[in-house]
């Protein structure tokens, strides 16, 4: 392919891979990206149509003044952030370049700015895509720096020819191909290695701007029953919980659930949890907030937790947590152990440890809830709107010879996950308030309906309850040791209030027997499990895990010169130590000057020999100095006619000085001798 | 001690220099930029191109060190530089390399002159040198006075691979030259219309008109020469041998010491070295003689070479000829009558 041409098209797909960031980090959408496709092909097409006149200038200037118009305007006044008006600014400012192209100089041009696409995509994208864009774009741009350099000198030298012909002919193959690929990967792997050791040592100071994400219903302060209808149908991976304990296995974890947010009150239609007292929490130095304290009623277990771009402000972990590390400055916590995070940036990657209950385990000793639960309290969690009396005798038959109300909460859970059934479709039947449709009409839901169901009509019979929103534990990915949660994976259960236990959670929502197990396929898992890495190692790659991975190569390194050493007692003695020492210097010193990279080049031409210079020394007293243009053989035959009787000694000493300066051989010993001999002749008095 | 001068002389005098070029300064520019976005932002995608940027410039270097390493330069200057007139120097990029080819390199002309160029004249790009090759380059370059002239020199450059940054190697072809005066053609009737001259029969062979000698013909004789009369008698091929023409054996005189006038100085000396380079091309003995500035009688291009010398190098405030001691033949020689040319150096 002639050069020009493959300059041409690697910088069209440049281009193109810009366009693909911009579009994975939604700066724009499907259709804009389609149009700007388009524009770049017919910009490839347009260099023929202008060369046979077909498009007038003042015509293409007339649209280019237009654009520039509405590009301003856009940049000042129509675009949703600074960011994207930027974008549609260098969109514009690379389709300029392509269109009115006169030279490799706009092409290169264009090329250059397309990374300026990926900047503006790397503000605010964590896909795992941008990596396919970054690696081929890196590919991409080395080849074309190679080819627009070697293009260029080409027209600069004008060789052979015409400068405007001779890149076409050049044809672009064979060796500098493979040095291009060899450049590329070196460039990608040194990337790669950069990006690990650059030290992490700022502070986010300037947020650009993370995007939000969807919107999702049922994680808000106010939840209609029912909203988790329209997203437990779809399976996007909303979170993965890597789990850091190695040694922990899933299956130890039974009813492992990630709680976001819990409501107290009810109104009949909507739970919701505005009036709950709620206080600031500060980070502390150490950059974590502590939010509870171990009760010692299970296993600690440590998440870091990956969330993709969420419309809540819920920060999701399993129940109970107890630390949490974020890079938010600040945390929100109700007093129900609810915690939310403004920042949706800093929600995207944090770390809980969190004191899972294993159900039936005693606390442990001084770890009893430590305040009795005062009678407003009390009164606040069995606050019912007023409600249709069946649901308080359902309730009271249900309950009927409990002895406690863990039994109660258990009777009612049981009764509700073998008597009715869960169900996606949530369409209204009667004008009967929701519940009651649900309890006495179709006796259908979701698992709203299961856990306000439970909560009311324990409430009604005075056992206090809460409903906890959140997220199933997911599928375990066992390539990459996480939990993989799905949007659809949203659920909602009840928090029972058990004196001397406090809050334990009941679910009875029989969903697990409704939903058909999908099991995701191999090829799925290592896509996510890729994706997860992407997310634990690039994206969220920090001070941290830099310390750790240092540390990591200490610890290795001293492993193996323990495991080197031999015998195992053996210590290198101060003397041998110095020798060796010693014995490496001078050998690198010899090299170094060998291979004239430290020391001053001692080839042949480097200075005059010292018995020359003293010769001519010894002549310059007698008013004999070499011309400035005479060479050393003419000063010779000038000397043998001034002073005759020293004509024989500088005659030799002439011919040693010429082999020991331009020869490539040393002089031998005996040469040496008969030159300092021929030296004494020279001094000798006449 | 030494390794701490060596050190320091390879500090300053390192062997390659580097300098972005107006690419190479944005490539730096951005990677800043970013690298300050980056940090403020703590985006770790940020980071991603900053890491691209730095790799970028450090295979840049890698590579470009790559195609420089092994490449010797080595200039050819010509044995006779005359001033004024355009002198074809050369270089030889000798990669001595074992296995890699070196691209991309630029043989860049470092003379003042040179500057004024258009960058193909200045530049000569080389596309690549393979491993164990040579490649020889050359250039005109008109130097514009007489005297010692230190060449400016060349030096081997590249941009590759990216065109980010120029690396340069150590100049070559920076030897000192002596550059003989500006010389004109002198036509053989103008040198026959100058001065008054004395002949003398010289009996030697040389390129004039009187029979020096036959002989048998050799390959490689002029057929032109062959005497048929003789070659009739013999029965072999014989060649007519000339004799020399001695006729013009001059002996140049420069008078005055051109303390007067520059202009006139330098138009003398020129002069004289225009006829001593077309009496020596014609076959004629010349010496030259002036104020501090001897060369005695002699021949053929080693003489001219001397007189050139002496002509290039000399000075109104310390004149000094460079004359090699004549031979005993051409001292023998000298007592024949010369004709003598005088030229006024003002």
């Amino acid at each position: 392919m002639p050069a020009l041409l493959a300059l041409r098209l690697v910088t069209y797909l440049m281009v193109c891979t810009g366009v693909a960031a911009l579009y994975l980090a939604n700066l724009i959408g499907a259709a804009g990206a389609v149009l700007v496709v388009l524009a770049i092909l017919v910009s490839w097409g347009h260099e023929h149509a202008r060369e046979r006149g077909a498009v007038r200038p003042a015509l293409g200037w007339s649209l280019v003044a237009a654009a520039a118009v509405a590009i301003a305007i856009d940049l000042f006044y129509l675009a949703y952030s600074l960011l994207d008006g930027m974008v549609h600014l260098l969109l514009f400012l690379i389709l300029l370049r392509l269109f009115a192209r006169r030279g490799l100089r706009d092409l290169r041009d264009a090329g250059l700015l397309s990374f300026f696409m990926l900047v503006a995509a790397a503000s605010i994208s964590f896909s795992l895509g941008f990596l396919l864009v970054y690696i081929t774009f890196l590919l991409l741009g080395t080849w074309m720096l190679i080819l627009n350099h070697v293009v260029t000198e080409l027209e600069q030298a004008g060789w052979p020819g015409d400068a405007a012909t001779v890149a076409r002919r050049v044809f672009f193959r064979g060796p500098l191909t493979q040095v291009s690929l060899v450049a590329a990967a070196i460039t990608l792997a040194l990337a790669a290695g950069l990006f690990f050791v650059i030290p992490r040592v700022g502070q986010a100071a300037l947020p650009l701007r993370a995007s939000i994400g969807r919107m999702v219903t049922g994680f808000s302060d106010n939840v209609d029953l029912g909203s988790f209808g329209d997203i437990e149908s779809d399976r996007s991976v909303v979170m993965r919980v890597y789990l850091a304990d190695e040694g922990l296995d899933p299956t130890t974890l039974p009813g492992l659930r990630w709680r976001g947010v819990v409501f107290d009150q009810f109104d009949g239609r909507t739970w919701s949890s505005v009036a709950a007292p709620r206080r600031y929490m500060q980070r502390t130095v150490a950059g974590d907030f502590g939010v509870g304290l171990p009760r010692g009623t299970g296993p600690m277990v440590r998440q870091e937790i990956y969330l993709e771009p969420l419309g809540s402000d819920a920060v999701f972990a399993a129940p109970r947590a107890v630390r949490l590390e974020m890079r938010s400055p600040t945390l929100v916590v109700d007093d129900m152990g609810g915690l939310t995070v403004s920042d949706s940036g800093a929600r995207l990657h944090y770390v809980v440890e969190s004191e899972i209950d294993t159900p039936g385990r005693p606390l442990g000793a001084g770890h009893r809830p430590s305040v009795v639960m005062t009678a407003a309290e009390r009164a606040r969690y069995l606050q019912l709107p007023p409600l249709a009396p069946e649901i308080a005798r359902l309730a009271r038959e249900v309950t009927a010879g409990s002895v406690d109300a863990e039994a109660a909460a258990g009777r009612i859970s049981a009764h509700l996950s073998t008597n009715y059934r869960y169900t996606l479709a949530l369409k209204r039947q009667t004008a009967l308030a929701p519940l009651e449709e649900f309890l006495f009409v179709r006796r259908s839901g979701n698992c709203e309906y299961f856990a306000a169901a439970m909560a009311v009509m324990l409430r009604s019979v005075g056992v206090p309850a809460r409903v906890a929103a959140g997220f199933q534990q997911g599928e375990w990915n066992q390539y990459g040791r996480y939990f993989m949660v799905r949007l659809s994976d949203a659920h909602a259960w009840v928090e029972v209030y058990l004196d001397g236990r406090g809050w334990v959670a009941f679910d009875p929502s029989p969903r697990a027997e409704a939903e058909t197990e999908e099991t995701p396929g191999r090829l799925s898992l290592y896509l996510d499990a890729a994706r997860m890495r992407w997310y634990r190692y690039v994206v969220n790659w920090s001070l941290r895990d830099q310390v750790q991975l240092a540390a990591s190569f200490h610890r290795q390194a001293t492993d193996a010169r323990v495991a080197l050493a031999w015998p195992r007692d053996w210590r290198v003695s101060p003397a041998v130590g110095t020798g060796a020492g010693l014995a490496v210097v001078v050998a690198l010193v010899w090299w170094l000057g060998r291979h004239g990279h430290v020391l001053p080049r001692s080839g042949p031409t480097a200075r005059i020999p010292a018995f020359y210079e003293r010769a001519l020394r010894l002549l310059a007293r007698r008013g004999l100095a070499p011309g400035v243009a005479e060479t050393a053989r003419q000063f010779a035959s000038r000397v043998g006619e001034r002073t005759p009787d020293r004509a024989a000694a500088f005659d030799r000493l002439t011919g040693y000085y010429e082999r020991a300066r331009f020869g490539d051989a040393a002089l031998s010993e005996a040469e040496r001798q008969d030159a300092l001999r021929s030296l004494a002749a020279l001094n000798a008095r006449s | 001690m030494t390794l701490v001068r060596a050190a320091l002389w390879r500090l300053f005098h390192p062997r390659r220099t580097i300098k972005p070029t107006r690419d190479g300064w944005w490539c730096l520019l951005v990677a800043v930029g970013l690298g300050v976005a980056a940090i403020n932002t703590g985006n770790n995608l940020l980071y991603l191109l900053v890491s691209a940027l730095l790799a970028l410039i450090v295979v840049s270097g890698i590579l470009s060190e790559q195609s420089m390493r092994g490449l010797d330069l080595t200039g050819v200057a010509p044995d006779e530089i005359y001033a004024g007139q355009p002198a074809l120097l050369g270089a030889t990029i000798a990669n001595r390399k074992g296995w890699f080819t070196s691209y991309s390199v630029t043989v860049e002309l470092l003379a003042p002159e040179a500057r004024a160029l258009e960058s193909t004249s200045r530049f000569i790009y080389v596309r690549r040198v393979e491993a164990g090759r040579e490649r020889l380059v050359t250039w005109e370059e008109t130097l514009p006075r007489r005297g010692r002239h230190r060449l400016t020199g060349v030096r081997i450059t590249t941009r590759f691979p990216f065109g980010l940054f120029v690396k340069a190697a150590r100049p070559a072809l920076t030897e000192e030259v002596v550059v003989f005066p500006a010389v004109r053609p002198v036509s053989a009737e103008s040198l026959r219309r100058l001065g008054e001259s004395g002949e003398a029969s010289a009996r030697r062979r040389g390129r004039g008109n009187d029979l020096y000698n036959l002989r048998g013909y050799r390959a490689g004789d002029d057929p032109r020469f062959i005497h048929w009369r003789s070659s009739a008698k013999t029965e072999g091929l014989m060649v007519r041998e000339l004799e020399a023409d001695t006729s013009q054996n001059t002996r140049l005189v420069l008078v005055g010491r051109g303390r007067r006038g520059a202009e006139a100085l330098e138009r003398g000396l020129s002069e004289a070295a225009s006829l001593a380079v077309a009496l020596v091309r014609a076959g004629a003995g010349v010496e030259l003689a002036g104020p501090d500035c001897e060369v005695p009688l002699g021949h053929g291009r080693a003489h001219l070479r001397r007189m050139l010398t002496a002509l290039a190098l000399y000075d109104t405030e310390a004149p000094r000829a460079v004359p090699a001691p004549p031979s005993g033949a051409e001292a023998r020689r000298s007592h024949f009558p010369l004709r003598e040319i005088r030229i006024a150096l003002a």
